[in-house]
């Protein structure tokens, strides 16, 4: 099916490169780093030694266009940055990565129909992608019921996946909750909390487990509400929010509702009058969907930091830099990219360990047990059996400096247990 | 232009009827279709698809071209049947073929009953504009509701949808299903066939050519008209169904106007008033678009030149692409004895 | 006055002012949200009124107002020369487009329909791929709030506000005191008179089509600071226009403004009230309802 279509589309890559239109910027950058267009849509990262004993075939599933394009494009760039890194060390047990790209678009309705090509066109030996959850629900099934094939979701979520051949590499609510909230009621004294959210599982899940947390620890949970995801009017929000007196703002709205709510938030004067805004998936890719003055402030916690400076981490980052200089999707923790990493990283030294053997059976069994050493905020290992990571969690707090976000840690867990499944 | 319409004069003077060969001949490639695509899966899933989406596109011709009620809600139809069976899988654990498929026409026909009688009857006669847009508010009222409910998924809406089932035998995309499609689409175009040429089919072509006369002879144009909504949402909600049982994934967007314009379009492109002009339409846009998707230069574009190609249908030949080769009296379908001359 | 009274009645008129505030600031935003829906009505119901087609592409006159804001920010030029600019360029954009297609489909509401839906796909498809398929972010050009007595007030949704005032103010104006504003009033109330009284209706009707388009353009130009560019702006604000028209009342200045006043405050208000995800399908019922029983509208004259 490969073979000679795409050997001459291999052969003239350089050249359709420079006669693509300036307006089609994307498409250029693609083909000047070596992307092939595939047949129907796709795109195909190949290496040069593309050879003989049958490459893996990874598939990217994420969302390049749409609300959540910003954290889709950053783990696609992640994802070729791994794989670039694997292959330029002689690729997995001899064989090199080939990677597929398919966009989502922020639309699970188009996404349905471009996974299946990446399971049925390409036949994939493994799908890393989704990021919001409802991407991951729509997705979930093509993948791993009727396609048969691994899927590994990298994104930070609402707990509760526990299908099997389904890994999941970001923190689970337990790993973000059990440290954020207890430092926000002990340490700031903020005990009344506002839940405002977008209407699809994660909030409502990741509500669940919140304010049981909080109730543990002696806050009080005042009003927990759900919006369209593409909401522009949030004034009736704003006023329970002064009418209750809520000092902690623990939001799961996302874009396309984000960037409205966010900037009537802050114009209402709630972090003027003390108030702290937390939110579980902000990073620093956030400057790409609203300005800085708007998450000042913000308290957030996740497994990876750009201010966390140990030298793995920091060695990761300039590489990154070098790849995609002044780019600006970033190697963060909220946009799913650090998750993709760890994902892109569990597969290969899952591979490994059956020898080569492709075969989903295998690799899942391996992956199982599966640890990496390095990355970026640290290693993670996978709990046996419950298809959820172990990895370090960092409590951190958005500072601006310039128009630029730069998030302070405050602490650090070591090795969190999901307790998922 | 004019070379065109003197053949088409000419052909239809000579009692030639160029529709039958048409409808045959995609016959003939649908059946073969799948046999030669047999490598190629995500093809044959390609072509269920736009079977799937042609039945939309003619239940949107049975309210337009038929009988000229112009929807821009045939999706809310489909979508809810999409919905329907989703849940009855889900709460149910039921996916029969022989209930799933009777209850998604049962459900097209009684949501597209209540909303035809809602904006069709009543004392005062409805404008055609009142009528499009209710129906293109129904939709998206529908589309914001379901897409804040939890019960039925909200914004994610509904997968990992129970595989339709025939006895023991579980439908999954591939050339079963295929056939399926195909066999409930031409049962479709059968009965839509025999409503055309029925008695009720006349009443529909007099409403076509002056509702007011006919409405002075003493038909009840608006109780007519709601009957022929509601079959064509029965239509639409089996396609529903059937995609929903396909793809494995029903959302929000599945019932909104996105769906309802695309539906409009698939059915403008072809030609209306015929059935086979809705299907062709479908074929062309879907198919065209796939493969372009191939080449990213075009990607982007295709929509606009979409969007320019509708343009000059709406403006210049209305009757899509079928009205270059069939000639207006073929269209409209014809009742008793061949034309003599002219006339 | 000793400390305790004076904090009784501070405990007191607390709660007091505390819901004064909230009905003041409940009213000034319903007021921000409705004006810029009254911008984008007022320039459909016109051209509803008198030409008798509904524009499916005026969406698509928002969206592009709100491009080329953002194209002048891209390019570096201030934004609020994209403001200014918007509603010039979609008035030439909107004569352009009357004089050479839209003229057509006065005969035939329904191809009319069709026909600028077509239109409007044209339109959005170009902007997505302009785009890239991203959604993009415009700073406002008066950030921040201001401050009365406890309350904050956006200064750009206030903005806004006055801005659409000004312009009502204004074709108020236009209507009443001048010739050009009368032959207009008569054209919208009876085209077929106006017509036979000598009024040159083609010209009048480019004007009119260029002032909607301008309108709708300026709305977009205005609004696109607060909500984010995405080549599916337009389509938001679609349907709710079209219900704001048909429950206005085609055929008059004011039947449009009404109807949008009706729908924004019922769309802003009801989350109030019910639940917010399903006040939003509620407000589409409630105005449907509404037009079924009185197809006229609010404000009765001229036809449709």
């Amino acid at each position: 099916m490969t073979s000679s279509k795409d050997e001459r589309s291999t052969a003239g890559a350089p050249a359709r490169g420079l006669s693509r239109r300036q307006l089609l910027t994307g498409a250029s950058a693609l083909s000047a780093a070596g992307w092939i267009a595939g047949t129907s849509g796709g795109w195909l990262l190949r290496p040069n030694w593309a050879n003989a004993a049958g490459p893996i075939k990874m598939g990217i599933a994420t969302d390049i266009t749409g609300a959540i394009a910003p954290s889709g494009n950053a783990n696609w760039q992640v994802a070729q940055f791994a794989v670039e890194q694997i292959n330029q060390a002689g690729g997995v047990t001899g064989k090199p990565i080939e990677l597929y790209l398919e966009d989502t678009a922020s639309d699970p309705k188009v996404a349905v129909g471009n996974v299946r090509k990446l399971i049925q066109e390409r036949k994939v030996d493994v799908v890393l992608g989704g990021i919001t959850s409802a991407m991951r629900q729509a997705i979930k099934d093509p993948i791993v019921n009727r396609g048969r094939t691994l899927y590994i979701y990298p994104q930070l979520y609402e707990g509760q996946e526990c299908t099997k051949h389904l890994y999941c590499t970001g923190p689970s609510p337990a790993q973000q909750c059990d440290e954020l909230i207890p430092y926000i009621i002990n340490k700031l004294g903020k005990k009344r909390f506002a839940l405002p959210s977008a209407n699809y599982v994660w909030p409502q899940l990741l509500n669940k487990y919140a304010r049981k947390v909080i109730q543990a620890n002696g806050g009080e949970v005042v009003f927990e509400e759900y919006y369209p995801l593409d909401q522009p009017e949030y004034s009736a929000t704003i006023g329970k929010i002064k009418d209750g007196k809520v000092d902690c703002v623990f939001n799961t709205v996302i874009p396309p509702g984000l960037q409205p709510f966010v900037k009537q938030l802050y114009e209402s004067g709630f972090q003027r009058n003390g108030g702290v805004l937390s939110c579980v998936y902000y990073d620093e890719n956030l400057l790409n969907y609203h300005p800085a003055h708007e998450m000042e402030g913000l308290y957030s916690c996740l497994d990876y930091f750009q201010s966390v400076n140990d030298p793995f981490s920091t060695k990761l980052q300039e590489a990154y830099s070098k790849k995609f200089p002044d780019t600006k999707y970033l190697f963060t923790a909220g946009s799913a990219a650090t998750g993709m990493y760890r994902g892109v990283k569990f597969y290969e030294a899952a591979v490994k360990e059956t020898k080569g053997d492709l075969a989903r059976e295998a690799v899942s069994a391996a992956m199982d047990k599966g640890k990496i050493a390095d990355g970026p905020g640290g290693g993670a290992e996978m709990v046996p059996g419950k298809m959820h990571c172990k990895m370090n969690m960092y409590v951190a707090q958005c500072k601006v400096e310039g128009g630029k976000t730069r998030y302070d840690v405050i602490s650090k867990a070591n090795m969190v247990d999901p307790k998922e499944c | 232009m004019t070379a065109i319409l003197s053949w088409q004069t000419r052909r239809s003077r000579k009692g030639l009827r160029v529709l039958p060969i048409i409808e045959i001949a995609t016959l003939i490639v649908a059946i073969a279709a799948p046999f030669v695509l047999s490598e190629r899966l995500d093809l044959v899933t390609l072509a269920t698809n736009v079977l799937i989406l042609s039945m939309l596109a003619i239940s949107f011709d049975l309210c337009w071209g038929l009988s000229g009620i112009m929807s821009f809600g045939q999706a809310l139809f489909f979508g809810v049947a999409g919905y329907v069976i989703a849940l009855v899988g889900r709460d149910l654990g039921f996916s029969h073929i022989w209930g799933t498929l009777p209850l998604a026409l049962l459900s097209g026909f009684v949501l597209s009953g209540l909303l035809g009688a809602f904006l069709l009857l009543g004392r005062k006669t409805p404008t055609t504009i009142f009528v499009a847009l209710g129906t293109l508010t129904g939709s998206y009222a529908a589309e914001r509701l379901v897409s804040g409910w939890q019960y039925v998924g909200a914004g994610n809406g509904l997968s990992s949808i129970k595989l339709l089932q025939a006895g023991s035998y579980e439908f999954v995309e591939g050339r079963a299903f295929y056939f399926l499609a195909l066999a409930i689409l031409l049962l479709v175009y059968i009965a839509a066939r025999i409503l055309m040429r029925s008695q009720l089919g006349l009443v529909l072509a007099g409403m076509r050519q002056n509702e007011e006369r006919l409405a002075f002879f003493g038909y009840r144009v608006q109780l007519f008209k709601a009957l022929v909504f509601s079959v064509a949402g029965a239509v639409a909600g089996l396609a529903g169904a059937l995609y929903s049982y396909h793809q494995g994934f029903i959302g929000p967007g599945n019932m909104g106007p996105g769906l309802s314009t695309t539906a409009v379009l698939y059915c403008l492109f072809g030609g209306t008033g015929t059935l086979i002009g809705p299907i062709l339409g479908t074929i062309a846009v879907e198919v065209i678009t796939y493969a372009l998707a191939d080449i990213d230069a075009i990607k982007s574009i295709w929509p606009v030149v979409l969007g320019l190609v509708l343009l000059g249908v709406v403006m210049f030949q209305p009757k899509g692409i079928l009205g270059i080769f069939v000639s207006d009296r073929e269209r409209v379908g014809s009742y008793g004895a061949r034309p003599q001359d002219g006339a | 006055m000793t400390e305790p009274e004076a904090g009784e009645s501070r405990a007191g008129g607390f709660s007091r002012l505390v819901i004064m505030d909230f009905g003041v600031k409940l009213a000034f935003d319903l007021l921000a949200f409705t004006s810029v829906m009254v911008l984008i009505v007022l320039g459909l119901g016109v051209v509803a009124s008198m030409m008798g087609i509904f524009n499916f592409a005026h969406g698509e006159f928002v969206l592009l107002g709100a491009y080329t804001v953002f194209t002048f920010h891209e390019s570096g030029l201030p934004i609020w020369a994209g403001i200014v600019a918007a509603p010039i360029v979609l008035a030439i954009f909107g004569a352009l487009l009357e004089r050479s297609i839209i003229r057509r489909f006065y005969a035939a509401p329904i191809i009319a329909m069709l026909g600028t839906y077509a239109i409007g796909l044209i339109i959005r498809e170009t902007v997505r791929g302009l785009l890239g398929g991203h959604y993009k972010s415009i700073p406002e050009p008066l950030p921040g709030v201001f401050t009365v007595g406890d309350l904050d007030f956006s200064i750009w949704r206030t903005v806004i506000v006055v801005t659409t005032l000004v312009v009502i103010a204004a074709s108020w104006l236009l209507l009443t005191r001048t010739s050009i504003g009368l032959q207009i009033r008569g054209s919208l109330e009876n085209p077929a008179l106006a017509r036979s009284c000598g009024i040159a209706t083609p010209r009048l009707y480019t004007l009119t089509f260029a002032f909607g388009s301008a309108l709708a353009g300026l709305a977009g130009a205005l609004i696109v600071p607060l909500y984010q560019l995405s080549a599916d702006i337009g389509l938001r604000f679609l349907v709710q226009a079209f219900l704001s028209v048909m429950l206005g009342g085609v055929g008059t200045f004011e039947g449009p403004v009404l109807g949008a006043t009706a729908v924004g405050a019922t769309a802003a208000g009801l989350p109030w009230l019910v639940a917010p995800v399903l006040a939003d399908p509620l407000v589409f019922i409630i105005a449907l309802v509404i037009v079924k029983f009185r197809p006229q509208g609010f404000i009765t004259q001229g036809r449709l």
